[in-house]
Protein backbone atom coordinates (compact mmCIF):
# COMPACT_ATOMS: atom_id res chain seq x y z
CA UNK A 1 0.00 0.00 0.00
CA UNK A 2 1.15 3.45 -0.90
CA UNK A 3 0.50 6.62 1.35
CA UNK A 4 -1.97 7.97 -1.49
CA UNK A 5 -4.03 4.88 -1.24
CA UNK A 6 -3.50 5.31 2.81
CA UNK A 7 -4.34 8.71 3.54
CA UNK A 8 -7.70 7.59 1.83
CA UNK A 9 -7.83 5.04 4.22
CA UNK A 10 -7.26 6.98 6.92
CA UNK A 11 -10.61 8.93 6.28
CA UNK A 12 -12.79 5.50 6.72
CA UNK A 13 -10.71 4.20 9.64
CA UNK A 14 -11.50 7.33 11.57
CA UNK A 15 -14.89 7.42 10.60
CA UNK A 16 -15.14 3.85 11.64
CA UNK A 17 -16.31 2.84 7.86
CA UNK A 18 -13.47 0.35 7.17
CA UNK A 19 -13.78 -3.70 6.93
CA UNK A 20 -11.37 -5.85 8.98
CA UNK A 21 -8.84 -6.20 5.94
CA UNK A 22 -8.69 -2.72 4.77
CA UNK A 23 -8.50 -1.85 8.58
CA UNK A 24 -5.65 -4.39 8.62
CA UNK A 25 -3.82 -3.09 5.44
CA UNK A 26 -4.27 0.20 6.42
CA UNK A 27 -2.72 -0.37 10.29
CA UNK A 28 -0.02 -2.02 8.81
CA UNK A 29 1.34 1.32 6.62
CA UNK A 30 0.89 3.19 9.05
CA UNK A 31 3.14 1.97 11.71
CA UNK A 32 5.74 1.84 9.03
CA UNK A 33 5.43 5.19 7.74
CA UNK A 34 6.13 8.54 9.49
CA UNK A 35 4.66 11.35 7.35
CA UNK A 36 1.35 9.16 7.56
CA UNK A 37 1.77 8.79 10.98
CA UNK A 38 2.04 13.36 11.43
CA UNK A 39 -0.94 13.31 8.73
CA UNK A 40 -2.76 11.01 11.39
CA UNK A 41 -2.73 12.72 14.12
CA UNK A 42 -4.02 15.60 12.44
CA UNK A 43 -6.69 13.96 11.32
CA UNK A 44 -7.38 12.23 14.72
CA UNK A 45 -7.51 15.58 16.81
CA UNK A 46 -9.97 17.66 14.06
CA UNK A 47 -12.39 14.21 14.38
CA UNK A 48 -12.05 15.20 18.08
CA UNK A 49 -12.57 18.50 17.96
CA UNK A 50 -15.86 18.22 15.59
CA UNK A 51 -17.60 15.48 17.61
CA UNK A 52 -17.32 17.69 20.54
CA UNK A 53 -19.46 20.40 18.85
CA UNK A 54 -22.94 20.01 20.42
CA UNK A 55 -26.22 20.69 18.81
CA UNK A 56 -27.72 23.01 21.86
CA UNK A 57 -30.40 20.58 22.82
CA UNK A 58 -33.78 21.63 21.88
CA UNK A 59 -37.20 21.47 24.44
CA UNK A 60 -39.13 18.26 23.90
CA UNK A 61 -42.17 20.11 23.18
CA UNK A 62 -40.19 21.76 20.17
CA UNK A 63 -40.94 18.36 18.42
CA UNK A 64 -44.79 18.16 19.68
CA UNK A 65 -46.51 18.99 16.82
CA UNK A 66 -44.07 18.62 14.16
CA UNK A 67 -45.67 15.18 12.86
CA UNK A 68 -49.19 17.34 12.62
CA UNK A 69 -48.00 19.87 10.74
CA UNK A 70 -46.75 17.74 7.70
CA UNK A 71 -49.44 15.64 7.95
CA UNK A 72 -51.68 18.95 7.60
CA UNK A 73 -49.25 19.92 4.27
CA UNK A 74 -49.66 16.28 2.85
CA UNK A 75 -53.67 16.69 3.26
CA UNK A 76 -54.14 20.78 2.05
CA UNK A 77 -51.95 19.40 -1.13
CA UNK A 78 -54.96 17.13 -2.06
CA UNK A 79 -56.97 19.82 -1.18
CA UNK A 80 -55.29 22.25 -3.48
CA UNK A 81 -55.29 20.26 -6.40
CA UNK A 82 -59.40 19.94 -5.92
CA UNK A 83 -59.56 23.05 -5.29
CA UNK A 84 -57.50 24.32 -8.58
CA UNK A 85 -59.25 21.77 -10.35
CA UNK A 86 -62.85 22.57 -8.96
CA UNK A 87 -62.21 26.16 -9.88
CA UNK A 88 -61.02 25.97 -13.09
CA UNK A 89 -63.51 23.89 -14.23
CA UNK A 90 -66.44 25.96 -12.63
CA UNK A 91 -65.00 29.51 -14.08
CA UNK A 92 -64.48 27.98 -17.21
CA UNK A 93 -68.64 26.90 -17.54
CA UNK A 94 -68.99 30.68 -16.34
CA UNK A 95 -66.53 31.86 -19.04
CA UNK A 96 -68.45 29.57 -21.33
CA UNK A 97 -72.15 30.62 -20.71
CA UNK A 98 -71.10 34.46 -20.96
CA UNK A 99 -69.13 33.57 -24.20
CA UNK A 100 -71.86 31.19 -25.69
CA UNK A 101 -73.59 33.46 -28.33
CA UNK A 102 -70.17 34.54 -29.43
CA UNK A 103 -68.57 30.95 -29.84
CA UNK A 104 -71.20 28.99 -31.21
CA UNK A 105 -72.02 32.02 -33.95
CA UNK A 106 -70.91 30.70 -37.38
CA UNK A 107 -70.90 33.82 -38.57
CA UNK A 108 -67.68 34.89 -36.36
CA UNK A 109 -64.53 33.69 -37.85
CA UNK A 110 -63.79 29.86 -36.46
CA UNK A 111 -59.78 31.36 -35.97
CA UNK A 112 -61.34 34.38 -33.86
CA UNK A 113 -63.56 32.37 -32.06
CA UNK A 114 -60.93 29.52 -31.30
CA UNK A 115 -58.41 32.07 -30.40
CA UNK A 116 -61.09 33.94 -27.79
CA UNK A 117 -61.53 30.60 -26.71
CA UNK A 118 -57.93 29.81 -25.95
CA UNK A 119 -57.66 33.06 -24.26
CA UNK A 120 -60.37 32.97 -21.84
CA UNK A 121 -59.31 29.57 -20.51
CA UNK A 122 -55.72 30.73 -20.48
CA UNK A 123 -56.75 33.43 -17.94
CA UNK A 124 -58.90 31.20 -15.68
CA UNK A 125 -55.69 28.66 -15.41
CA UNK A 126 -53.46 31.55 -14.21
CA UNK A 127 -56.04 33.25 -12.11
CA UNK A 128 -56.42 30.51 -9.92
CA UNK A 129 -52.87 29.67 -10.08
CA UNK A 130 -52.56 33.42 -8.96
CA UNK A 131 -55.15 32.77 -6.17
CA UNK A 132 -53.86 29.97 -5.02
CA UNK A 133 -50.24 31.69 -4.71
CA UNK A 134 -51.72 34.32 -2.98
CA UNK A 135 -53.57 31.99 -0.61
CA UNK A 136 -50.85 29.47 -0.03
CA UNK A 137 -48.05 32.91 0.96
CA UNK A 138 -50.89 34.70 2.81
CA UNK A 139 -50.81 31.21 5.06
CA UNK A 140 -47.47 31.03 5.26
CA UNK A 141 -45.66 34.23 5.17
CA UNK A 142 -44.74 34.98 8.74
CA UNK A 143 -43.29 38.41 7.05
CA UNK A 144 -46.23 39.54 5.55
CA UNK A 145 -46.56 42.31 7.93
CA UNK A 146 -43.28 43.98 7.32
CA UNK A 147 -44.10 47.36 5.63
CA UNK A 148 -41.59 46.98 2.30
CA UNK B 1 -46.78 -4.32 19.98
CA UNK B 2 -48.26 -2.82 16.99
CA UNK B 3 -46.33 0.24 17.49
CA UNK B 4 -43.46 -1.56 18.10
CA UNK B 5 -44.06 -3.35 14.65
CA UNK B 6 -44.89 -0.17 12.98
CA UNK B 7 -41.55 1.03 14.42
CA UNK B 8 -39.65 -1.96 12.88
CA UNK B 9 -40.37 -1.34 9.41
CA UNK B 10 -37.52 -0.14 6.58
CA UNK B 11 -37.75 3.26 4.79
CA UNK B 12 -38.75 1.11 2.39
CA UNK B 13 -41.54 -1.10 3.69
CA UNK B 14 -42.92 2.30 5.09
CA UNK B 15 -42.52 4.29 1.61
CA UNK B 16 -44.25 1.51 0.12
CA UNK B 17 -47.41 1.29 2.83
CA UNK B 18 -47.64 5.39 1.99
CA UNK B 19 -47.84 4.54 -1.73
CA UNK B 20 -50.70 2.01 -1.30
CA UNK B 21 -52.33 5.02 0.45
CA UNK B 22 -51.57 4.35 4.23
CA UNK B 23 -50.55 8.62 4.87
CA UNK B 24 -50.17 7.67 8.58
CA UNK B 25 -47.57 5.41 7.85
CA UNK B 26 -45.27 8.06 6.83
CA UNK B 27 -45.24 9.24 10.45
CA UNK B 28 -42.50 6.99 10.69
CA UNK B 29 -40.00 8.40 8.41
CA UNK B 30 -40.47 11.42 9.61
CA UNK B 31 -40.06 10.48 13.26
CA UNK B 32 -36.94 9.07 12.29
CA UNK B 33 -35.31 11.73 10.62
CA UNK B 34 -36.69 15.04 11.54
CA UNK B 35 -33.98 15.73 13.72
CA UNK B 36 -31.53 15.40 11.21
CA UNK B 37 -33.65 17.45 8.40
CA UNK B 38 -34.09 20.09 10.66
CA UNK B 39 -30.50 20.54 11.63
CA UNK B 40 -29.64 20.29 8.30
CA UNK B 41 -31.59 23.17 7.56
CA UNK B 42 -30.27 25.10 10.62
CA UNK B 43 -27.18 25.07 9.18
CA UNK B 44 -28.08 26.98 6.35
CA UNK B 45 -31.43 29.03 7.62
CA UNK B 46 -29.45 29.83 11.32
CA UNK B 47 -33.15 30.27 13.05
CA UNK B 48 -35.28 27.89 14.80
CA UNK B 49 -38.18 28.41 13.02
CA UNK B 50 -37.39 28.94 9.66
CA UNK B 51 -35.56 25.31 9.95
CA UNK B 52 -38.77 23.73 11.22
CA UNK B 53 -40.51 25.14 8.26
CA UNK B 54 -38.47 24.38 5.39
CA UNK B 55 -37.61 20.76 7.04
CA UNK B 56 -41.33 20.11 7.21
CA UNK B 57 -41.78 21.37 3.72
CA UNK B 58 -39.45 19.37 2.90
CA UNK B 59 -41.21 16.22 4.04
CA UNK B 60 -44.67 17.22 2.57
CA UNK B 61 -42.27 17.50 -0.84
CA UNK B 62 -40.54 14.21 -0.49
CA UNK B 63 -44.16 12.37 0.31
CA UNK B 64 -45.57 13.76 -3.11
CA UNK B 65 -42.67 12.47 -4.96
CA UNK B 66 -42.56 8.70 -3.34
CA UNK B 67 -42.97 7.45 -7.07
CA UNK B 68 -39.78 8.95 -7.93
CA UNK B 69 -37.85 7.13 -4.42
CA UNK B 70 -35.55 3.98 -5.65
CA UNK B 71 -35.92 1.68 -3.33
CA UNK B 72 -32.78 0.02 -3.61
CA UNK B 73 -31.24 3.60 -2.18
CA UNK B 74 -30.95 5.00 1.07
CA UNK B 75 -33.95 7.24 1.82
CA UNK B 76 -32.13 10.11 3.40
CA UNK B 77 -30.04 10.65 0.53
CA UNK B 78 -32.64 11.19 -1.31
CA UNK B 79 -34.90 13.49 0.98
CA UNK B 80 -31.49 15.28 1.53
CA UNK B 81 -31.51 16.12 -2.22
CA UNK B 82 -35.19 17.81 -2.05
CA UNK B 83 -33.93 19.26 1.20
CA UNK B 84 -30.96 21.12 0.29
CA UNK B 85 -32.70 22.24 -2.59
CA UNK B 86 -35.17 24.18 -0.70
CA UNK B 87 -32.80 25.53 1.91
CA UNK B 88 -30.57 26.79 -1.30
CA UNK B 89 -33.68 28.63 -2.65
CA UNK B 90 -34.27 30.17 1.00
CA UNK B 91 -30.99 31.49 1.23
CA UNK B 92 -30.53 32.90 -1.91
CA UNK B 93 -34.82 34.71 -1.56
CA UNK B 94 -33.11 35.98 1.42
CA UNK B 95 -29.67 37.24 0.30
CA UNK B 96 -31.70 38.57 -2.65
CA UNK B 97 -34.02 40.69 0.01
CA UNK B 98 -31.73 41.91 2.15
CA UNK B 99 -29.37 44.72 0.84
CA UNK B 100 -33.75 46.52 0.18
CA UNK B 101 -35.37 45.53 3.47
CA UNK B 102 -33.63 46.93 6.98
CA UNK B 103 -36.17 45.90 9.39
CA UNK B 104 -36.06 42.00 7.78
CA UNK B 105 -32.20 42.04 7.91
CA UNK B 106 -32.38 43.24 11.66
CA UNK B 107 -34.91 40.29 12.04
CA UNK B 108 -33.23 37.69 10.61
CA UNK B 109 -29.88 39.07 11.93
CA UNK B 110 -31.64 39.10 15.63
CA UNK B 111 -33.07 35.60 15.28
CA UNK B 112 -29.54 33.96 14.31
CA UNK B 113 -26.70 34.69 16.78
CA UNK B 114 -24.60 32.39 14.62
CA UNK B 115 -22.99 29.53 15.95
CA UNK B 116 -24.36 30.30 19.23
CA UNK B 117 -27.95 29.71 18.02
CA UNK B 118 -27.02 26.29 16.92
CA UNK B 119 -24.23 24.91 18.52
CA UNK B 120 -23.60 24.87 22.46
CA UNK B 121 -21.18 27.61 23.85
CA UNK B 122 -17.47 26.54 22.80
CA UNK B 123 -15.18 29.05 21.82
CA UNK B 124 -13.08 26.43 19.97
CA UNK B 125 -16.17 25.29 18.25
CA UNK B 126 -16.51 29.21 17.00
CA UNK B 127 -13.03 28.73 15.43
CA UNK B 128 -13.95 25.32 13.95
CA UNK B 129 -16.86 26.87 12.78
CA UNK B 130 -14.98 30.00 10.92
CA UNK B 131 -12.91 28.07 9.67
CA UNK B 132 -15.02 25.38 8.24
CA UNK B 133 -17.02 28.85 6.59
CA UNK B 134 -14.41 29.72 4.49
CA UNK B 135 -13.89 26.33 2.86
CA UNK B 136 -15.14 26.33 -0.90
CA UNK B 137 -18.37 24.73 -1.15
CA UNK B 138 -18.05 21.12 -2.33
CA UNK B 139 -15.65 21.06 0.85
CA UNK B 140 -17.47 22.26 3.05
CA UNK B 141 -20.72 20.13 2.70
CA UNK B 142 -18.91 16.78 2.80
CA UNK B 143 -17.91 17.71 6.44
CA UNK B 144 -21.37 19.26 7.19
CA UNK B 145 -22.65 15.54 5.84
CA UNK B 146 -20.52 13.82 7.93
CA UNK B 147 -19.55 15.48 10.92
CA UNK B 148 -22.73 17.09 11.75
CA UNK B 149 -25.48 15.28 9.78
CA UNK B 150 -24.86 11.49 10.58
CA UNK B 151 -24.60 10.19 7.04
CA UNK B 152 -23.06 7.15 6.32
CA UNK B 153 -20.15 6.53 3.30
CA UNK B 154 -23.21 5.16 1.68
CA UNK B 155 -25.42 8.18 1.87
CA UNK B 156 -23.26 10.26 1.30
CA UNK B 157 -22.02 8.60 -1.43
CA UNK B 158 -25.99 8.10 -3.07
CA UNK B 159 -26.58 11.77 -2.05
CA UNK B 160 -23.58 13.18 -3.73
CA UNK B 161 -23.97 10.62 -6.44
CA UNK B 162 -19.90 9.69 -6.50
CA UNK B 163 -18.74 5.96 -5.73
CA UNK B 164 -17.89 5.58 -2.62
CA UNK B 165 -14.08 5.70 -3.00
CA UNK B 166 -14.57 9.41 -4.11
CA UNK B 167 -16.19 9.60 -0.89
CA UNK B 168 -13.04 9.37 1.17
CA UNK B 169 -10.88 10.65 -1.16
CA UNK B 170 -13.04 14.03 -0.90
CA UNK B 171 -13.34 14.07 2.52
CA UNK B 172 -9.51 13.34 2.97
CA UNK B 173 -9.06 16.49 0.84
CA UNK B 174 -11.70 18.55 2.22
CA UNK B 175 -10.63 17.42 6.22
CA UNK B 176 -6.98 18.59 4.64
CA UNK B 177 -8.14 22.23 3.75
CA UNK B 178 -10.04 22.59 7.33
CA UNK B 179 -6.78 21.33 9.17
CA UNK B 180 -5.00 23.99 7.08
CA UNK B 181 -7.54 26.97 7.89
CA UNK B 182 -7.56 26.04 11.54
CA UNK B 183 -3.37 26.49 11.76
CA UNK B 184 -3.51 29.39 9.88
CA UNK B 185 -6.51 31.13 12.69
CA UNK B 186 -4.02 29.58 15.34
CA UNK B 187 -1.37 31.01 13.98
CA UNK B 188 -3.25 34.66 13.82
CA UNK B 189 -3.90 34.33 17.28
Amino acid sequence: MNCEEARFLMMGYLDGELTEEQKEAFLQHVNQCPDCQAEWRGFKSLKEETGKMKFRALPEMFWDDYWQHVYNKIERGIGWIFFSLGAIIVLGFIGYEFLKDFLLNAQEPLLLRVGVGLLVFGFIIIFVSVLREKLMVRSHDKYRRIVR
Amino acid sequence: MGELKLKDMTDQQVVQACLEGDKESYRIIVDRYKERAYYLALMFTKNHEDARDLSQEAFYRAYRALTDYDPSRPFYSWFYRILKNLCINFVNHHKRKLPMDDNLEKTTMAEGGFPDEIFEKNERAAILWKALSQLPEKDREIIVMKEFNDFSYQEISDALEIPLGSVMSRLYYARKKLLKKLQQFEGDL
